[in-house]
């Protein structure tokens, strides 16, 4: 039975990345102007040679089609193609930037799913409270606010007015002569970590509030009072694992878009990582290194969805993977 | 050891106030088993729950419930917790979803044996499966290590009974304790409770008359939130003197299965006069225009009902 379930989700798994490779091949080829257009207009009119020469060493010159066989041998080989915009094999590119981008989205993942599922707990336990209606309020305020105002806010006045953090990069103008430093990069890390940290923070505290008002109402609550156990054991030993089950799911895909990156914040700091060299890959159309980061999202979420399967029975007694479904 | 003295207990909906116990009177003695006895909605888990203090905290309660010298309903709610589950305990309906599906029988008990009974973790888990044993459950070290959907409903019904009564209180609330099992399985649990509950105070809300007869001292009969009759269990199973005692008893598969013609009244708006009478056979003018009073026929045996005067 499990080794049968087994089966057949990774099959599954790879007709999903064959499917998302077939689409994003589709829909990026579909997109007007290319690269030589965008870098390299008037060279391109000035010397056809040249521009057939780039066509042929990126293999530009064969049939869509040719492209597409050719592009899903090759990623299936692990050979994800050369990024036009570096010159350099795209996995390459991409490990680079995602260690940069898990500088700032692994603290503050973390972070907004402790702080959210604290006070979502909280909040959901002692709902109607006048703290559960004081947070909710803030959440929602919060919940309105797109990331990249609170990153022009955050710049704007601890990093301009008060000229408490840079405004922006991801180390200091010394580290040319002294290399770089940890504390460096982590005080130039400070405020995009506080600025994504406060956009997703609303999204799992109200996951968090809702699965716990499910839970108040339930008989072992009660039956939990009526073995005379305090307010805070209740909440901690009996209602907080069953209300994290709904969240698994949702850490996991919050995991998952850790190597997205976030495109508004880290262009808006200027910090290297995957959100940048997304918007940068798609402004001048270097589709082998776009094809290499969607798939790499692709592959993340397949990968963070079979983790979050199979850890729901490590909390759920109920959920055994390979029985169910 | 309980004495419950015109306790009303009153929720607000939207429809008005709900009394859904009212003027209730009840003694219970040291090592006696009560029987609360009535049909659904008549407000017998709402009394248990007003005694244990569970109830939400929009409800309103009036009277006195006193437990060995002290009002329960005067304690605040930090003084009441400590006494919930070490002095009195409650086994609650439906143990499908009154234990935690994510805990392990064995931890859920021995919850309450290290609460209230000073030893480490270990001690209480040791203990929690000498109890299982005890309770005739069979392989009881495999069961504790089980969570409760691994449990059929008779052991899931034993274990809820183990768990109120591990910490071995002195006053136990159990409510229906036989509901949803079959006949087989429903004869061992009453034996089971009848074991375990002797030497204690008992309260047990039950609608199984024949399991009350079994296990119970003493029965006391509700209806629209108020009690009918109160005496001796023979009495009240061959005696009864209440009409509605009588037509509850004749409703039994046993007796016949005649069911009392019309439905339970609202408990928001009551039935003027006797809440009874418009399902009474034998209502009398008197029985519309007023309310009746609880009056002692014998020794033991209480009645309200005007034909009984």
């Amino acid at each position: 039975m499990r080794i049968e379930y087994l089966a057949w989700r990774i099959f599954y798994s790879l007709l999903a990345f064959v499917i998302s490779v077939t689409l994003s091949f589709v829909l990026l080829h579909a997109m007007p102007g290319d690269y030589l257009h965008v870098i390299l207009p008037h060279l391109a009119e000035k010397n056809p040679l040249a521009t057939e020469l780039f066509r042929e060493q990126f293999g530009l010159d064969k049939s869509l089609f040719e492209q597409y066989v050719l592009y899903v041998l090759n990623v299936l080989q692990g050979n994800w193609g050369y990024s036009i915009q570096y010159g350099l094999p795209v996995t390459e590119v991409i490990l680079e930037k995602l260690s940069w981008t898990a500088v700032i989205l692994l603290p503050a993942t973390l972070l907004s799913i402790f702080i959210g599922v604290l006070i979502g707990s909280y909040s959901g336990w002692t709902s109607g409270s006048l703290g559960d209606s004081f947070i909710f309020k803030i959440m929602i305020f919060l919940g309105a606010v797109p990331s990249y105002w609170w990153a022009i806010f955050l710049i704007l006045v601890l990093g301009f007015y008060l000229d408490l953090f840079p405004l922006g990069g991801y180390m200091s103008i010394t580290a040319l002569d002294e290399g770089m430093k940890l504390h460096d990069v982590l005080y130039h890390a400070a405020l995009p970590i506080v600025a994504l940290t406060l956009t997703t923070v609303p999204g799992v505290y109200y996951l968090m509030r809702n699965s716990m008002l499910m839970i108040v109402g339930q008989d072992y609550i009660l039956a939990a009072r009526s073995k005379g156990l305090s307010e805070i054991e209740i909440l901690l030993r009996h209602a907080l694992k069953n209300a994290m089950l709904p969240m698994i799911t949702l850490f996991a895909m919050e995991l998952a878009h850790v190597i997205m990156g976030s495109i508004f914040i880290e262009t808006i700091f200027s910090w290297p990582g995957m959100g940048f060299l997304t918007f940068e890959a798609l402004r001048v159309r270097d589709l082998p290194l776009l094809q290499g980061i969607f798939l790499m999202d692709t592959l993340i979420i397949i990968l963070a969805n079979i983790a979050a399967d199979f850890s729901y029975p490590l909390i759920d007694p109920r959920a055994k993977v390979g029985e169910i479904g | 050891m309980l004495e419950i003295i015109n306790l009303k207990t009153q929720f607000p909906s939207p429809d008005g106030l709900v009394n859904a116990v009212d003027s209730a009177d009840l003694q219970i003695e040291d090592n006696e088993r009560l029987g609360l006895i009535g049909e659904t909605g008549c407000g017998k888990t709402v009394l248990g729950m007003s005694i244990i203090r569970l109830l939400p905290p929009s409800t309103r309660i009036h009277g006195q419930i006193i437990y060995k010298g002290r009002d329960l309903l005067n304690l605040k709610e930090e003084e009441m917790r400590l006494l919930r589950g070490k002095e009195i305990s409650m086994i609650l309906q439906n143990p499908t979803t009154s234990l935690n599906p994510v805990l392990k029988i064995g931890d859920q008990i021995a919850e309450v044996i290290q609460l209230h009974k000073d030893c480490n973790r270990k001690e209480a888990k040791t203990k929690a499966v000498e109890i299982l044993a005890a309770a005739m459950i069979p392989e009881a070290p495999k069961r504790a290590d089980q969570y409760p959907h691994e449990l059929s409903g008779g052991m899931k019904e034993r274990v809820m009974i183990v768990m109120g009564l591990a910490s071995q209180p002195s006053f136990v609330i159990a409510d229906e304790p036989t509901k949803g099992l079959d006949s087989g399985t429903k004869a061992e649990i009453i034996r089971l409770i009848r074991d375990m509950t002797s030497g204690r105070s008992m309260l047990m809300i039950t609608h199984d008359l024949a399991a009350a007869g079994e296990i119970c001292d003493r029965i006391a009969v509700m209806y629209a939130g108020e009690l009918l009759e109160m005496a001796s269990a023979k009495t009240i199973l061959h005696d009864p003197q209440h009409p509605y005692t009588q037509g509850f008893i004749n409703s039994l598969p046993s007796r016949g299965l005649l069911p009392i013609s019309g439905s339970s009244p609202s408990l928001i708006d009551p039935p003027h006069g006797c809440r009874f009478h418009p399902r009474c056979p034998w209502a009398m003018d008197i029985c519309r225009r007023e309310h009746p009073q609880i009056i002692k026929l014998e020794k033991g045996h209480f009645s309200r009902c005007f034909l009984c005067a």
